[in-house]
């Protein structure tokens, strides 16, 4: 009996298993990677904003029916790791488009890389010009690279003149003005011009000087600044340890503001990590609890609520590089690269973070409207400030505290 | 046994199934571990040179990343800067990396043991903080960028390099068969000795790490054109330190313990990655691990055993006495 | 002029509190502890997690922070370093590096990237003749001074002290003589943490907590024994205050960025020009 009854299971099972159908290409997730330097909290919020966006997304019915899906790779702070973690991502992974980015360096490095996989590359953190000026040069085989974020280091150099000049200079009257930048390359190209452009506008810059981020000690900095009889130190830290140097600024009481480019004070929980010492620092800044757009507000609020604490610049722009990346697909009715680059192109898209277009090297534009660099300042109480442009100011800047004229 | 001091034909033959072995990579692994692999083999090779020269005159260096990110920078200025084609690069590099070590051998010729280790390190360290503050020449912290590749595909890169390895090992175990060889395992045994006897120490001392760097700067032109970046983190302590790490857990003294520590170590590394953020941790404690169970070696020694055990066993189709 | 010394003073006094520590263990034991930068570390991140998460007052803290980390340096000699003795004496070092390494990580996935703040001790700063100094740094460089002076009496007028001095001399002659040198190795491995952790504690508040905190201080305490010669605790005070100096000065006349290199250099020069270091007499390996 079991001798004619098998063949018959045996063929109904063939013939079950060719009518399942297998699935279908449409159904298969769209995947992400995220190659960024996971350990640090620059690369958590990252993740954390390409998160926000996929489950948002995803709640809606996905892209073109498809749901998004995430994948990560520790990039680190070094070439070799990036490389890999690219090419994990698109050799491994066969992701669909690359998110992330942080540190120029590592990023220039996974450029030929990325260029071979023929991957969308959205940035998210890194600010060197180089990068995008492959665009130009090569398009054929560059012009994968997007910058969502943040505005390059060439036109933060532009707003930051326009702060020395506006606010230290028009407004409150300094004509004294020392800089101090960390070694990394994009801020080794940023001081030349800003020393250049301040002397040109009628400022005196006694004092423009690098460090090493492994610095520990800034008191003959200090000194020197001091004794130079300068009214301001513009400051432009990144990996350097921020919180070290405005202890230490504040330990000694220095009697010389400091403000400028400061990407560990962008921190919402930067004040209280220092102890309080922040106190009237100024630093550029993309996003804040402040009305840029009608979304800033609301996708702040959902983003604490979410994940408990305050994002950093980072998190929004993974987040709108999810949106923006998806929006394209869904004007190009397909994933296929060319296709979707020609979309992305032509994106106009309201993000927390103001207006976001690219221009024609993929940058993401600022101007009136678009996205744009703020400045911020801490106050007393731990609050801030905007205090620069005069468009959007939210307060007065102050000073430091043993500096107050009362 | 001596450093380096033997060959067999087992060695011959494990060597060759070795190679055999990294041949097909290519063809069942994908883009992502053919990168891997080949990054693992300029390790191998840097390893090897290390070993060549602190396991055959005892002197540990704790700088070699000194030579590495010399023969790297060299390749990449040639490529970047001066529009030559990739392939000078690599003897420019080794070259460029043989006269740095003079540079720092010839004054360091005193010096033993830690002060040695220190003043190399020193070296790497005074490199690697000019090249980033001289960074309209050297690009500074993001270093050069768009290398043109020398072969167009990864795969023929990876060749290359596979390559490149199986030469550096053939001529830096020849050396050290050679009485050159023999000298400088004396010299490390007993200076004075060799000294008294006529031998110009100096000479040989000096050559060991001419010979040692030279290996390495190459092994630098190897991973700037698979790279197609070079940054000051090639003059970097950690890179220096890992490959002692490399040669250490792989069995020092024997060119199958840096090999097979480099590949290792580099595996290791890649393949933990799926504990993401937990990877470097579980790393340093198998690390831990190694170095207090296994504290001569991991592949060395057990390549020895498996050697003579093969060599014991032939013996008896062979009736020849294992030597 | 007046500033240079006085910075120069407080930077020196921490180096010397990190070589001494780094010297005494090489002198007595022979091992070159690559763990040290660990020990500066984890007494910053004793203090605090005692100080933020246990709202311990925080001189208190310091005493806690400090005795954890010496018990910590004792274990781990104990545990990983002794059974490792009688192997050349790299296998001791890589031990060492690895268990480093291992705290750094640990540290990274407790506590994240993210420096912590520690509070300072003084938060007034002086001026002493146009030069500002901060509270928290007079203070480090102070304890500093005591612990090195506490330190040398210590060898010199206890017993305890003459038995380290006497193992470090000949380890052999010192069992003969009925002193267990076994649990001297631990005593000093203890003592050179505790004093590794002090200088943590003390420049928490003005430094980088951070998990990678102990790799520059480790590789100058290095530096600087080595070129005070190594087992010398006198060639490590002075080349502490060269190192310490040297920095000073150029950061001044010149550059930040150039002192770095200067120093390193320093240590180069005098290397070539004095083999052993100043005061030293044998090599380790």
């Amino acid at each position: 009996m079991l001798k004619r009854i098998t063949p018959v299971i045996a063929g109904s099972a063939l013939i079950a298993a060719a009518l399942t159908v297998p699935a279908r290409a449409e159904d298969k997730p769209i995947l992400l990677g995220i190659n960024t330097a996971l350990q640090l909290q620059v690369g958590r919020d990252t993740l954390d904003g390409v998160r926000m966006a996929v489950e948002e997304i995803n709640a809606k019915g996905g892209v073109l029916g498809r749901k998004l899906e995430v994948v990560t790779a520790d990039e680190g702070e070094s070439p070799k790791e990036g490389v890999a973690a690219v090419n994990k991502l698109t050799g491994d992974n066969n992701v669909n488009v690359l998110i992330g980015g942080y540190d120029s360096g590592v990023t220039l490095a996974e450029l030929p890389h990325i260029s071979r996989a023929q991957t969308i590359f959205l940035g998210t953190g890194s600010a060197s010009p180089s990068i995008q000026q492959k665009v130009k040069d090569d398009y054929a085989n560059y012009k994968y690279l997007f910058r969502v974020n943040p505005i390059n280091s060439a036109k933060q150099a532009a707003s930051l003149m326009d702060f020395i000049k506006g606010k230290l200079k028009g407004d409150l009257g300094y004509s004294k003005i020392s800089i101090l930048g960390e070694n990394a390359k994009w801020v080794q190209d940023m001081v030349p011009y800003l020393k250049k452009n301040a002397t040109e506008a009628g400022l005196e810059v006694p004092f423009a000087e690098f460090f090493d981020p492994q610095t520990a000690d800034f008191s003959p900095i200090f000194a020197k600044v001091k004794d130079s009889g300068s009214q301001y130190l513009l400051i432009i830290l990144s990996h350097a340890a921020s919180d070290v140097f405005v202890k230490q600024w504040y330990d000694a009481k220095v009697p010389v503001p400091i403000g400028g480019i400061d990407v560990k004070s962008q921190d919402a929980d930067f004040f209280k990590r220092v102890g309080g010492k922040a106190v009237s620092e100024v630093t550029t800044n993309f996003v804040l609890r402040k009305p840029i757009t009608e979304k800033s507000i609301p996708w702040w609020d959902a983003f604490i609520k979410k994940y408990n604490r305050a994002p950093v610049y980072s998190a929004a722009g993974a987040y709108d590089a999810v949106y923006v990346y998806a929006d394209a697909v869904t004007r190009a009715k397909t994933i296929d690269t060319d296709a979707v680059i020609k979309e992305l192109e032509k994106t106009d898209y309201v993000s927390p973070r103001g207006r976001v277009k690219f221009d024609a090297l993929h940058e993401v534009q600022d101007g009136p409207g678009n996205v744009n660099v703020i400045y911020v300042q801490w106050q007393a109480d731990g609050e801030r400030a905007v205090v620069w442009p005069k468009e959007v100011a939210s307060g007065k800047m102050i000073d430091p505290p043993w500096m107050m004229k009362n | 046994m001596p450093a380096w001091g033997s060959l067999t034909k087992t060695d011959v033959i494990g060597a060759i199934v070795v190679i055999a072995l990294l041949s097909v990579v290519p063809f069942v692994g994908s883009r992502y571990i053919v990168g891997i692999m080949t990054i693992a083999l300029c390790y191998a090779i840097w390893a090897t040179s290390w070993d060549f020269m602190s396991g055959l005159t005892g002197r540990e260096n704790f700088g070699h990343a000194l030579f590495i990110g010399t023969g790297a920078y060299t390749a990449g200025f040639l490529n970047v800067s001066f529009g030559l084609s990739p392939w000078w690069g690599f003897p420019a590099a080794a070259i460029v990396a043989v006269l740095f070590s003079l540079v720092i051998g010839i004054p360091t010729l005193r010096l033993r043991g830690p002060y040695f280790a220190l003043a190399m390190l020193s070296g790497a360290v005074v490199m690697q903080k000019l090249s980033i503050i001289f960074s309209d020449t050297t690009g500074g912290q993001d270093g050069l960028n768009g290398l043109s590749p020398m072969l167009r595909s990864q795969v023929s890169a990876y060749y290359f390099t596979l390559a490149a390895l199986i030469a550096t090992v053939i001529v830096l175990k020849f050396i050290a068969l050679s009485p050159w060889g023999t000298i400088l395992r004396a010299i490390r045994g007993d200076e004075a000795t060799c000294q008294a006897a006529g031998i110009n120490v100096n000479f040989y001392k000096i050559s060991a790490l001419m010979i040692s760097a030279a290996f390495a700067g190459f092994g630098g032109a190897l991973y700037a054109n698979y790279q197609l970046q070079v940054g000051p983190d090639l003059f970097d302590v950690a890179l220096s330190i890992n490959i002692i790490i490399m040669v250490y857990v792989g069995g020092m003294g024997s060119i199958y313990g840096a090999v097979g520590g480099a590949l290792l170590l580099i595996g290791l590394t890649e393949g933990l990655r799926s504990f993401s953020e937990y990877r470097l941790w579980v790393y340093t404690l198998i690390l831990i691990l190694i170095l207090f169970f296994i504290p001569n070696g991991v592949i060395a020694p057990a390549w020895v055993r498996v050697r003579d055990w093969i060599r014991g066993r032939s013996a008896i189709f062979t009736r020849r006495a294992s030597a | 002029m007046l500033d240079i010394l006085i910075y120069g003073a407080v930077i020196s006094a921490v180096y010397a509190l990190l070589a001494v520590g780094f010297t005494l263990i090489f002198g007595v034991a022979r091992i070159l502890n690559l763990a040290h930068g660990a020990f500066y570390a984890l007494g910053a991140y004793c203090v605090y997690t005692l100080t933020a998460n246990f709202h311990v007052p925080l001189v208190v803290a310091t005493v806690i922070a400090v005795l954890l980390v010496a018990l910590f340096g004792i274990v781990m000699e104990r545990v990983l370093v002794r059974p490792l003795r009688k192997l050349p004496p790299l296998a001791v070092l890589m031990m060492t590096l690895a268990v480093g390494l291992m705290v750094e990580q640990i540290l990274l996935l407790i506590f994240g990237s993210e420096a912590r703040n520690v509070p300072s001790l003084i938060e007034s700063s002086f001026n002493f003749g146009g030069v500002l100094l901060s509270g928290q740094r007079l203070l480090a460089f102070f304890c500093s001074v005591a612990i090195l002076g506490g330190l040398w009496l210590f060898m010199q007028h206890t017993r305890l002290g003459a038995a380290i001095l006497a193992v470090s001399q000949d380890p052999e002659g010192a069992r003969y003589m009925g002193i267990p040198s076994d649990r001297i190795f631990s005593i000093v491995m203890g003592l050179s943490a505790a004093i590794a952790a002090a200088a943590g504690v003390l420049v928490a508040p003005f430094q980088s907590v951070i998990p990678g905190m102990g790799l520059l201080p480790l590789v100058k305490a290095f530096a600087i024994v080595i070129v005070g010669g190594l087992g010398s605790i006198p060639g490590s005070i002075v080349g502490a205050l060269l190192l310490g100096y040297t920095e000073t000065i150029v950061a001044f006349k010149a550059s930040i960025e150039w002192s770095q290199i200067v120093s390193v250099a320093a240590v180069l020069i005098v290397l070539i020009v004095r083999p052993a270091g100043f005061f030293g007499k044998r090599a380790a390996f």
